[in-house]
């Protein structure tokens, strides 16, 4: 401790060079946050306690299937099954096609939605303030696989771990094709307990697996894991832009506390003359480099909290507003934040370190200061 | 000899450029006793600072041992030759050698944080130190806000402020105008009368020489001519 005011010093020997690279840092660090937060989101957990019960069917050959709707009283014999909801994804267009008009349209059996809901609540306000809706405003919207256009009235609004979907009730379909035909794309249902999960999803697949439409039963979690495997290169992509931005701040890092440490050869000499240790001068070296990306690591941190709260503000408008609701900077991520700030203290500062702790105190105090 | 603070036997130095041998010091013998103040003097490039660097212990002799307070220091290991000079040797060097970003304070501290000493105690030594150079009052001052002579005081107190037995000065007044060369050669005096400091000089001033007890010449590496100071004094003043 008695050396943290020299270390400290020399620190900001260069102020405007100390903060630039503190500020390279910062920048690095709200990257490695917000990059961590949003693979977080990707990996989708719903957070819903409750939704750990929850199974969703759909055809065993995938989405773009569907299934008899006759399944639903098959499904609901099933023992531990406490209600059925068809959902169709309707897809639609609403206003035009522009991304920021986008937001997910589910029909859905209101009479049992609030069960297998049953973490959702009424009102909300997410789409709402997006395109400033107001209850028993009418809301039209354009099909695209399923045909025709759909006429709705908003009468209520609800919150919950995901609001940037509409639910609107079956029989707005109850005309398309898939209407006539009979058939749904997935069943939300809900189990007495998350315990019962595993047998009700065999039970279904069993007694699905001989038919013409034999189906996939899954816990809600793998259903949604379904769609962020599909961004499985997105997260490649993630965690390589925060690699290289890493490395390249490790690098600059060095170069800063290689030009520092090169620029007082001779007064690491004179220290060294006054009988300062190799061991203590390469501790000096290191330490210096470790607070400085430590402070660049704190201020990253702290300034990633805003930039976060901006970001989310940003998704919630757009059509991945799903993952604004998971979206969160959690202790985990700071704490990888923080190692990540002192890794980079400990690379960069590591050779310009030994190399300082290797000075000729002749040679050194030969150089001219 | 068996009195003798510093003892140089057949020592020699020479240093290794790709594969030229360049002989710096020869079969060099000399003693210094307990108090003494020496000048080292000698053309540039006869070994006057490298004979400094040998026995303040941070440069090794190829050939030849060192005695200093019956420690042979000429066969220690770097780790605990640094804790030898940082319980033996003052340092003073022509360009004072201060550290920047340190105040007065700071820089004299420096040498005592590698003590045990409590940060009380290292406070107390500090303000002695500047009090016997006379700096009391720059204690917070950066080097850059004192004048040359100030710097090499300060440079003075951080030598003696873990109160080494040595002093070792390279030129101290090399880079200072007369008025302030005189004030630095005062202190030095004092530190050696009052003190009762060993204190070796590399100078090339023989005014600075002449306050020495004895002065040593170095020519081609070899301890040619040794003779006092005070001869040296009368010839300067044509006496």
């Amino acid at each position: 401790m008695k050396y943290f005011r020299f270390i400290w010093k020399n620190v900001f020997r260069k102020k405007s060079r100390a903060f630039l690279t503190m500020a390279s840092i910062v920048l690095v660090l709200v990257l490695i946050v917000v990059l961590s937060s949003l693979l977080e989101a990707l990996d989708y957990d719903t957070g819903r306690t409750k939704g750990a019960a929850n199974v969703v069917v759909q055809h065993a050959t995938g989405l773009g299937n569907f299934m008899p709707l006759a399944y639903r009283q098959k499904i609901e014999q099933v023992p531990g099954v406490v209600a059925v909801a068809p959902q169709i994804w309707f897809g639609g267009i609403y206003v035009d096609e522009r991304p920021q008009n986008f937001f997910g349209q589910l029909s859905t059996d209101p009479q049992v939605w609030a069960i297998v809901h049953d973490d959702y609540s009424i009102p909300d306000d997410q789409l709402i303030d997006r395109f400033h809706w107001t209850i028993g405003q009418r809301i039209q919207v354009r099909g695209t696989y399923i045909p025709g256009t759909i006429d709705l009235v908003l009468r209520g609004v609800y919150t919950g771990p995901d609001e940037s979907n509409i639910f609107f009730h079956n029989k707005y379909l109850e005309n398309s094709f898939l209407g006539r035909l009979e058939r749904t794309g997935i069943f939300y249902l809900r189990t007495e307990a998350p315990e019962k999960v595993p047998g009700v999803c065999d039970a279904i697949n069993k007694m699905f697996e001989n038919s013409d439409a034999p189906v996939k039963a899954m816990p809600e979690k793998q259903f949604m894991l379904q769609f962020t495997e599909m961004m499985g290169d997105v997260k490649l992509l993630f965690r390589s832009i925060a690699l290289t931005v890493l490395f390249t701040v490790v690098l600059i890092v060095a170069n800063t506390m290689a030009m520092s440490a090169r620029e007082r050869v001779t007064q690491i000499a004179v220290i060294r003359a006054l009988g300062f240790r190799r061991s203590q001068v390469l501790m000096l070296v290191l330490s210096e480099a470790i607070v400085l990306a430590l402070l660049g690591g704190v201020a990253g941190a702290l300034g990633s909290f805003p930039f976060m709260w901006g970001l989310i503000g940003i998704i919630k408008h757009t059509p991945v507003a799903m993952f604004a609701y998971n979206l969160k900077i959690s202790l985990a991520t700071l704490l990888t934040a923080f190692t990540a700030a002192v890794g980079i203290g400990v690379l960069a500062g590591f050779v310009p370190a030994i190399r300082s702790s290797r000075i000729s105190i002749v040679d050194g105090l030969r150089r001219v200061a | 000899m068996a009195d003798s603070l510093i003892c140089i036997e057949h020592v020699s130095k020479a240093y290794r450029r790709d594969s030229l041998q360049i002989p710096v010091l020869a079969d060099i013998d000399l003693t210094i006793d307990t108090g003494e103040f020496i000048a080292l003097m000698g053309p540039s490039g006869s070994g006057k600072t490298t004979l400094l660097n040998l026995l303040a212990g941070i440069d090794t002799p190829t050939k030849g041992r060192i005695t200093i307070d019956r420690r042979v220091i000429s066969s220690m290991r770097e780790t605990e030759l640094a804790r030898w000079r940082a319980d033996h040797i003052g340092f003073i060097f022509q360009l004072y050698n201060l550290i920047p970003v340190l105040t007065a304070f700071e820089n004299v501290e420096l040498p005592l944080l590698l003590t045990r000493l409590s940060r009380q105690e290292r406070q107390a030594h500090v303000r002695t130190a500047l009090a016997i150079v006379g700096l009391s009052d720059r204690a917070d001052h950066y080097p850059r806000q004192l004048s040359g002579g100030q710097e090499q005081r300060v440079a003075i107190a951080r030598a003696i402020v873990a109160d080494p037995v040595i002093l070792v000065a390279d030129e101290p007044t090399g880079d200072l105008d007369a008025r302030s060369a005189g004030e630095i050669l005062d202190l030095l005096n004092r530190l050696n009368t009052e003190h009762h400091k060993t204190i070796v000089m590399v100078t090339h001033d023989p005014r600075a020489a002449a306050r020495a007890h004895r002065m040593l010449h170095l020519d081609k590496g070899v301890l040619s001519v040794e003779e006092p100071a005070a001869a040296l004094d009368r010839s300067r003043d044509g006496r």
